[in-house]
């Protein structure tokens, strides 16, 4: 008898689960063959990190007075890379967003391969108010096509304790070669025995930093030819690479959280990447005053500066039902809202790239966590410095070229033959 | 006269109606499974072949004629994947079946104890989900892992080993995430089918005086041979398609050392710019492949008729 009660009380159980979402399922096809816009006259927008980019838009969506509703969905990056790729190749605008944001070594990517797909912006923005190396990566024969969002501008987070322990000075950092930082790191593992970096060997995020500060990337500058074998800044890159690993002060990791981890927890005395990190670095309320930023180092070579990129993104704008709307809802708040990027700042952490906002007082603000200096006006400063590079559409195929490339270049092959072989692979798969 | 032979004639056409319909009444119940299939498996696989003859950015794909195949032997990337792939699939699917074998002959011992439990600990890997437990052996076997940590606290290395950095080490662990994974799936059906094996069997071999080792070559392995067949005919097709493993624990990584032919055809169409019509080629070189394993497989284990 128990038994049969037990099967009772199940079946309900499982007919009320069944119920239920099969409840949501009818909401959903309801919305068939309109777009999202037509059914609730609220522009939708895409976005994947609910403590920066998400929380940008609602600050924006907050800052901003005209009549549309903004809707904000967040899904992780791959998945929006996902959806737009299958969606926007298959030729239906159903359940496209109107706003979604791109990472911008993707963007070219984007904009290249569904031509018509995006909404031009070239009278939405002023483009001369932005920083030259993000328009330049956001548009396309002469169309502006993104809003800029964060700037990737990089930075050396540097351990000021650390380094006093070997002896340095955060000026002694400051404005360096990669060659002379390698030099200080050993001499910080031989007095503290720390690592003076983590290095993660599926990710080039270095090589791609060094690069730029060159004014240089892995294709030339019409987007599309691969630049490897007589690419001497790359070159150049990949000794210092070398060099890092042969001076064994580089701590290998090899994901984001380990990568985290490792400056969280004090186990490395530097961190040379985008501005971005910020936040992440300040989780570690315990290490307050014990850090600073100085510019990134650069590679040893004529033309080179101590200014370079990783990262960033950009707003896009679909051509979709309501994309009117969604670029007027961009133009009063990215586009053009001094206080939003004050609030952006302030909130967030995030840089924007529009320079008028960088007179704004958030800029000025001191951080008590890196020793009371003006980190932000920092960055932005930095931000003039960056050579404009064409990322063109090819950096995530190149660059699992040049990975394991870079393993065999570790492993004891000629560099020269490396970068050739990584060249007629990428000329054979990029046509 | 007339009358008698046009009757005649309706009661023919009416009988050779009944015999049509009797005939083919059966598709009318199985037309829409017939539609449905012919939907969703042929037409898709139809166009994907089309696709397969295409190539371009995105939207903007041209017919290509033989272009993608040619590019197939001379893409380092899918050489590389296809090693690999090859190389998961010819020590991991014998190592699994072994050791499946090997279990389910343990287990299916009547004196053995707690016999229930050591089933459902062999099988519940199964039941866990294939990202989760990616994750898990991706953490396990990280550098600041518990099996460092264990490695360096019994003395047996003296410095941690980045394992999943190492090409050799990722493709080991790799194979043993598949392995823990897919062994107890395995098992049961062996288990199952030696269930009804019948005991005097095993009976008059022992008072023949067979021992262990002959009772298993001898009685069990024959006795299995449909179920290896069938075993070893999913796990390739398994292997071939291995996707999430990689994905999680190595993305393929370092280089392309753990690159699977999925996880290549996933780059091709969304992490690098969309290339459907290449990543369709690869993915019908999937195809050709698993139809050749199997015939092969079922030539060398199958009955010969």
């Amino acid at each position: 008898m128990k038994k049969y009660v037990w099967i009772v009380l199940m079946s309900i159980g499982w007919l009320v689960l069944v119920a239920c979402s099969s409840g949501e399922e009818t909401n959903n096809s309801s919305n068939e063959g309109t777009t999202e816009y037509e059914e609730t006259n609220a522009i939708t927008a895409w976005a994947w990190d609910p403590a920066f980019n998400i929380a940008a838009l609602e600050h924006a969506k907050e800052a901003y007075s005209g009549d549309y509703d903004v809707v904000i969905v967040e899904n992780a990056q791959d998945d929006i890379i996902q959806k737009l790729n299958t969606g926007l190749s298959s030729g239906t605008t159903k359940g496209m967003p109107n706003i979604v944001l791109i990472e911008d070594y993707r963007a070219q990517s984007f904009l290249q391969a569904y031509p018509d797909a995006f909404h031009p912006l070239t009278d939405v923005i002023n483009t001369d108010e932005f920083a030259d190396y993000k328009t330049a990566t956001t548009s396309l024969d002469g169309k502006q096509y993104g809003v800029p969002f964060d700037s990737g501008v990089a930075g050396l987070y540097v351990r000021t304790d650390f380094l006093e322990e070997a002896g340095y000075t955060v000026e002694d950092v400051s404005n360096i070669t990669w060659a002379e930082y390698i030099e200080i790191g050993k001499d910080v593992k031989e007095a503290t025995g720390k690592n003076m970096l983590t290095l993660d060997p599926n990710d080039l995020g270095q090589i791609r930093m060094m690069m730029q500060s060159n004014g240089s990337w892995y294709v030339k500058e019409d987007g599309s030819t691969p630049h490897i074998s007589e690419n001497e800044s790359l070159k150049k890159a990949f000794e210092v690479y070398k060099g890092m690993m042969d001076a064994d002060i580089a701590k290998i990791v090899s994901d984001w959280s380990q990568f985290v981890g490792a400056f969280n927890s004090g186990d490395v005395a530097s961190v040379p990447t985008g501005n971005w990190i910020t936040p992440s670095v300040k989780q570690a309320a315990e290490q307050s005053g014990k850090w600073a930023v100085v510019p990134i180092p650069r590679l040893d070579m004529e033309g080179a500066v101590n200014a370079s990129n990783l990262g960033g993104s950009s707003w896009y704008v679909l051509n979709v039902e309501g994309k009117e709307q969604a670029a007027d809802f961009l133009a009063n708040t990215f586009g053009s809202n001094v206080e939003l990027y004050q609030t952006l700042v302030q909130e967030v952490g995030a840089v924007g790239t529009y320079s008028p906002a960088t007179e704004g007082d958030a800029y000025a603000v001191e951080d008590e966590f890196f020793g009371g200096e003006q980190i932000v006006s920092k960055f932005s400063e930095w931000t003039d410095d960056i050579p404009g590079v064409n990322y063109g559409q090819h950096t995530y195929a190149i660059e699992d070229i040049i990975v394991t490339g870079m393993q065999d270049y570790l492993n004891g092959t000629e560099l020269s033959q490396v970068l050739e072989n990584a060249q007629s692979q990428a000329e054979a798969q990029l046509k | 006269m007339g009358q008698q032979l046009i009757n005649k004639e309706h009661i023919t056409h009416k009988r050779s109606m009944k015999a049509f319909i009797r005939k083919h009444i059966g598709w009318l119940f199985i037309i829409v499974s017939v539609l449905a299939i012919g939907l969703f498996y042929f037409y898709p696989m139809i166009e994907a072949f089309l696709l397969s003859f295409q190539s371009g950015a995105g939207a903007s794909l041209k017919y290509v004629g033989f272009d993608n195949w040619m590019r197939l032997f001379g893409d380092p990337s899918f050489l590389a994947a296809l090693i690999n792939t090859s190389i998961y699939l010819l020590v991991q699917v014998p190592v699994m079946i072994v050791l499946a074998l090997i279990f389910s002959v343990l287990l299916n011992d009547p004196t053995l104890k707690f016999r229930g439990f050591f089933r459902t600990a062999i099988f519940l890997p199964c039941v866990t989900s294939l990202v989760a437990y990616s994750v898990i052996f991706k953490y396990l076997f990280g550098v600041d892992g518990i099996v460092n940590h264990f490695l360096l606290n019994v003395g047996a290395i003296s410095e941690s080993i980045n394992f999943l950095a190492d090409p050799i080490w990722a493709k080991i662990i790799i194979i043993l995430a598949i392995t823990w994974r897919w062994t107890g799936y395995n098992m049961i059906f062996y288990l199952s089918s030696l269930q009804n094996v019948d005991h005097s069997i095993y009976e008059a071999a022992r008072i023949d005086g067979a021992n262990a080792f002959q009772q298993f070559f001898q009685i069990t392995i024959p006795l299995l041979k449909p179920i290896i067949l069938f075993t070893s005919i999913t796990s390739t097709i398994g292997t071939l398609q291995l996707f999430d493993e990689v994905m999680n624990i190595t993305q393929g990584g370092p280089g392309n050392a753990t690159l699977s032919i999925s996880q290549y055809i996933y780059n091709l169409s969304f992490e690098y710019t969309p290339d459907f019509g290449y990543a369709a080629t690869v993915s019908y070189v999937i195809v050709i492949l698993i139809v050749f394993l199997s015939i092969i497989q079922f030539k060398v284990a199958g009955d010969k008729k």
